[in-house]
């Protein structure tokens, strides 16, 4: 049973990012109307089928990926980073709300807000490509699941950053540098060195765009370059790893607010 | 009942420096109780420790028997603070402010619209509820932020420096308010600079320095502990200082002018008088000045602090002026949408 608390805080939490449709729904709309247009439409014309998939739509999943977390994790940062700025986060602390409660509040709003960005990136792909989604189930949970880790990411953001600076960093220096190599724009198979296929397989993206990309278009890269052993049951390890990560980080996150992290002196 | 406010040997360090050293303070549940003392004195940080913004280093508190730590959710439960800084969510129109504070404290949706609408007639804002927080006046801020302690109808309202920086009918607006609702049985801790607000408020004070508790009375017997002042003109000037021994503390002459420092200027008068007269002198007038709480305050904290005083005006502006400086501080970085 969600308490009233918790309600109240989920609630003014999406009520601030729904609120600014300008800010936080019409960017990543454009953003994506252009690279479906010139990474699709005019370079992808030009490109063979990936994995026996017109590229624009092969790209479909990587983008609703790097949009979705994206999002998350910066609604979460800057929602906390603002309210520590401006000290306004002391309403929320100096509330009976336990640490668990305030966490996942935060959490599920910014988690809200990446698969709304999510949505609209998938429309916004459908105005140039059919899209059938092929395990439904399994995109909604993967796509759940990878928001609300970068959800829980951005608070730990959050309550590290001394300045806003420290945001844009996290968010352009090591966030989107590691969804482009995450396999967003092409596939595993396409690297011709074995080394590059296992630094890839490194990187934590590669993952969640790969599961993604299996939910909706049923196809999956570690299926194929993954050891055989591995690779019968690929997708579904990788969500396994993603949950218990993502349950992990919101530990992480009770156990700052607990200890006040960031929060208090 | 268990005190509304009960801690022992609080401690608080911030690396080598003690903002609070053993402070041991119990404030009674109904009592109106001031905490005065110098800037760095200790008592915002004693504020915090009580609603989970500043963590302890040692000791206990516990607001109406609840750990403030081990029973964080039921002490804070308890507590509706309006802080000395404007921590406002920038974000909503204030009524929603106060509906989502009300929210965050269990109060149901219907219930929380109706306590704003309430709270914000009580501090006489209630036509500037669609208003966002910045596009209030530095009075109306200072409004919002009492009627944010009180949407949640707390068993203990903590008020730091209500009254900084605002002008006279504010003043005595919110000293009206706070009056009725301590009537009504809500306990109140107030800091505060002017001593002449702790006198005319509180039940009891605490004087506070350097993270110590110099004493705990009520304003009364603080003034009694004074020294008072009893000025007497001659008809002619002495040839010598008066010796009055056993009583004076103090003897100073300046032409005609005889000033005696004595415990209690009321009953020491007339003997002063007898032994004047016997020594030959001739009364032309006399005047006795009480000490105020303000010079024991000094006494007692070893402090010249400009900040605390009894006419408010110039320190009140500073106070202003210091709160927009942090303000337009913060405001100096944009909303930072474009970052989300």
């Amino acid at each position: 049973m969600l308490s009233v608390g918790f309600k109240a805080l989920f609630q003014r939490e999406v009520l601030r990012f729904v609120r600014r449709p300008k800010n936080t729904f019409m960017p990543p709309a454009i953003t994506n109307v252009l690279y479906f247009a010139v990474f699709g439409l005019i370079l992808g014309g030009r490109i063979d089928q990936i994995a026996g998939f017109d590229y624009i739509l092969f790209i479909v999943p990587g983008l609703i990926v790097l949009g979705a977390i994206s999002n998350a994790f910066e609604n979460a940062s800057f929602s906390i980073f603002h309210g520590r700025w401006n000290e306004y986060i002391h309403e929320t602390l100096t509330s009976p709300l336990s640490y668990v409660e305030m966490v996942v509040a935060y959490i599920a709003a910014s988690a809200v807000r990446g698969l709304i960005v999510g949505i609209i990136i998938a429309a916004v792909g459908r105005l140039f490509v059919p899209i059938s989604i092929e395990h439904g189930l399994f995109l909604v949970a993967t796509m759940i699941v990878i928001t609300a880790l970068f959800a829980g990411l951005g608070i730990v953001g959050g309550l590290v950053a001394r300045d806003f600076d420290d945001l844009t960093v996290m968010n352009q220096f090591i966030l989107r540098p590691l969804v482009f190599f995450g396999a967003v724009f092409y596939s595993l198979e396409t690297l011709e060195q074995a080394w590059q296929v296992h630094v890839s397989l490194l990187n934590p993206m590669v993952y969640m765009v790969d599961s993604v990309r299996y939910g909706l278009l049923g196809y999956s890269d570690l299926l194929e370059v993954a050891p055989a052993a591995y690779a019968e049951f690929a997708p579904f390890a990788a969500l396994g790893v993603l949950t218990a990560l993502t349950v992990a980080v919101m530990a992480l996150d009770v156990y700052l607010f607990k200890i006040g992290y960031g929060l208090t002196d | 009942m268990p005190p509304a406010i009960e801690t022992t040997d609080l401690v608080k360090e911030y690396g080598d420096l003690r903002a609070l050293q053993e402070l041991s303070l119990t404030v009674e549940e109904g009592e109106f109780f001031g905490l005065l003392g110098p800037n760095g004195a200790g008592k915002t940080t004693f504020i915090n420790t009580l609603v989970g913004l500043v963590r302890k280093t040692g000791g206990e508190a516990r607001v109406f028997g609840h750990d403030v730590e081990d029973d964080y959710q039921q002490a804070r439960d308890a507590i509706g603070l309006a802080p000395q800084e404007f921590n406002v969510d920038r974000f909503f129109p204030i009524h929603e402010v106060l509906e989502h504070k009300a929210g965050y404290h269990g109060i149901p949706e219907d219930e929380a619209a109706e306590r704003a609408d309430e709270v914000l007639k009580r501090v006489g804002i209630y036509d500037k509820r669609d208003e966002r927080f910045d596009w209030l006046s530095g009075g109306m801020k200072r409004r919002l932020l009492l009627a944010r302690a009180l949407v949640t109808e707390p068993d203990l309202l903590i008020l730091d420096e209500p009254t900084a920086g605002v002008d006279v009918q504010l003043r005595h607006d919110l000293w009206e308010l706070v009056t009725e609702l301590n009537e009504e049985g809500t306990t109140i801790l107030l800091t505060t600079h002017y001593i002449e607000e702790a006198e005319r408020l509180c039940d009891r004070v605490a004087i506070m320095n350097e993270g110590r508790k110099v004493t705990v009375a009520t304003p009364d017997e603080l003034k009694t502990r004074g020294t008072d002042t009893i000025s007497v003109r001659l008809e002619s000037p002495p040839a010598t200082t008066p010796e009055l021994d056993g009583y004076a503390h103090e003897v100073t002459v300046s032409g005609n002018q005889l000033e005696v420092r004595v415990d209690d200027g009321g009953s020491t008068a007339p003997r002063l008088l007898n032994d004047l007269e016997a020594m030959g002198h001739e009364i032309a007038d006399l005047e006795i000045s009480r000490t105020s709480l303000e010079e024991i305050f000094v006494d007692l904290t070893g402090s010249e602090d400009r900040t605390v005083t009894r006419s408010s005006a110039s320190s009140a502006d500073g106070d202003v002026e210091e709160n927009c400086d942090v303000e337009q501080e913060r405001e100096r970085e944009p909303e930072q949408e474009g970052v989300v």
